[in-house]
């Protein structure tokens, strides 16, 4: 199945954490997580562990998603950041998007949406 | 007309194939004649009488609504009250997808949720009645308490009542709201929405409440109040002020912004005049609402 997969899951919500992972983990393949609760850790999460995937949420306390992806981007503009995005976020997703965030997932989350999007950036058969 | 498009965007969107949305629309005919249990429910037949009409069916080519009718089970007013009540369409057909498995509940939820907000149609649906309707019966709920209404806090209730149906249960009973300038708490979640208009929602409950509510919110047996149930609320929480911030964009074009919610750590909150209070009661316990909203 390929190598292990670091994936950093960022919300302030412990629930859609869980959510999140256990829809990632339905994709096949071998997935380390890591987590974080605000856009901080998110940052500097992301630069003590360079994982392969970021699920950041929007709505975060302490530093939002948007503002965390673009500051990831601009440390690593290969980061692969995907935004959870809950219904009434739409401009600020814009602007993640705008920062260079490669995808979004809409929260409530469905499975398919999630597979297609992990699938699609980090490979898998 | 927008129920008749729900399963031409199921198949746009990749959901099924049209073989089965072939056969779930057949099972929805089939599933059609639901008159009966709808009379039940309401109050107005009981079940031997359903039972009745619906074996006189087998002897004479007539509608249930007819035959009740003419045997003096219901008026002619309550059948067209019952039609009207009748299951929207669409969530028929979600149903019926359902039931021969093209898709989930969580799937049909999600997919519900996203039609209706492709499609601005956020706050079409409470218990299938008219939204004038809910708007009026809000609006008296403001004057029976003798609180100023105001055109968003009808909007927020409605939005509430809404997505208390689809997330929660329509099993609940809301009291008339109260104003409030001191409140007690539980468990008590709060979020603040900025922007033009100033909102502060709480939400409140006993911890064993909140261990039932995010049981049925995230469809998974909780069985103590842990951090699990404790984030639910405010997932909870925040999947009701984002929607809400969609339809103030649609319908006032006014633009609010979500922050965080937060835990309300106080043990007795104090509030000025603007802040009403909405007790909810559910089988399982009451919830409390507690919103402040008004122009800056």
């Amino acid at each position: 199945m390929g190598f292990t997969k670091k994936v950093l899951v960022c919300d302030d919500s412990i629930m859609a954490r869980k959510q999140l992972k256990d829809n990632i983990s339905q994709c096949g393949i071998e997935i380390e997580f890591i987590e974080g609760n605000n856009g901080q850790e998110a940052v500097d999460l992301y630069n003590e562990h360079k994982p392969d995937m970021v699920f950041l949420d929007i709505v975060m306390p302490e530093k939002d998603g948007a503002t965390a992806a673009k500051e990831i981007l601009e440390s690593d503009p290969n980061a692969i950041v995907i935004m959870a995005s809950s219904i009434g976020t739409q401009q600020q997703l814009k602007n993640a998007i705008e920062a260079g965030a490669k995808d979004f997932i809409q929260k409530p989350l469905d499975l398919e949406q999630v597979k297609k999007v992990v699938l699609a950036h980090l490979g898998g058969e | 007309m927008f129920s008749q498009f729900f399963g031409s965007y199921l198949l746009r969107k990749e959901v099924i194939t049209s073989e089965q949305l072939a056969e779930a629309i057949a099972k929805v005919n089939e599933s059609h004649i639901k008159l009966g249990t709808l009379a039940i429910h309401s109050g107005y037949m009981i079940a031997t009488e359903v039972d009745e009409v619906c074996y006189l069916q087998t002897r004479e080519d007539k509608r249930f609504g007819e035959i009740a009718v003419e045997r003096g089970y219901l008026t002619e007013e309550q059948v067209s009250e019952l039609l009207q009540k009748q299951t929207p369409y669409y969530l028929l057909l979600g149903q019926c997808l359902v039931d021969i498995g093209a898709i989930d509940n969580t799937e049909l939820q999600n997919y519900i949720i996203d039609y209706e907000s492709e499609n601005e149609l956020i706050d079409m649906d409470l218990s299938y009645e008219s939204t004038d309707k809910i708007k009026q019966m809000i609006e008296r709920f403001f004057m029976v308490a003798e609180l100023e209404v105001s055109d968003y806090s009808v909007m927020y209730l409605e939005l509430l009542f809404n997505n208390l149906v689809r997330f929660i249960g329509d099993d609940f009973t809301p009291l008339t709201p109260f104003p409030c300038s001191e409140y007690p708490t539980n468990y008590c979640v709060s979020q603040k929405l900025s922007g033009q208009v100033n909102c502060e929602s709480r939400i409140d409950m006993p911890k064993e409440v909140a261990v039932e509510f995010a049981s049925r919110f995230i469809n998974e047996d909780f069985d103590e109040f842990d951090d699990y149930v404790q984030a639910s609320i405010e997932d909870f929480m925040n999947l009701h002020n984002g929607l809400f911030i969609v339809n103030m964009s649609n319908s006032y074009s006014i633009e609010l912004s979500l922050e965080p919610p937060a835990v309300d750590a106080h043990d007795v909150l104090e509030f000025n005049d603007s802040t009403f209070i909405l007790p909810i009661i559910y089988p399982f316990g009451t919830i409390h609402l507690l919103v402040s909203l008004g122009d800056k």
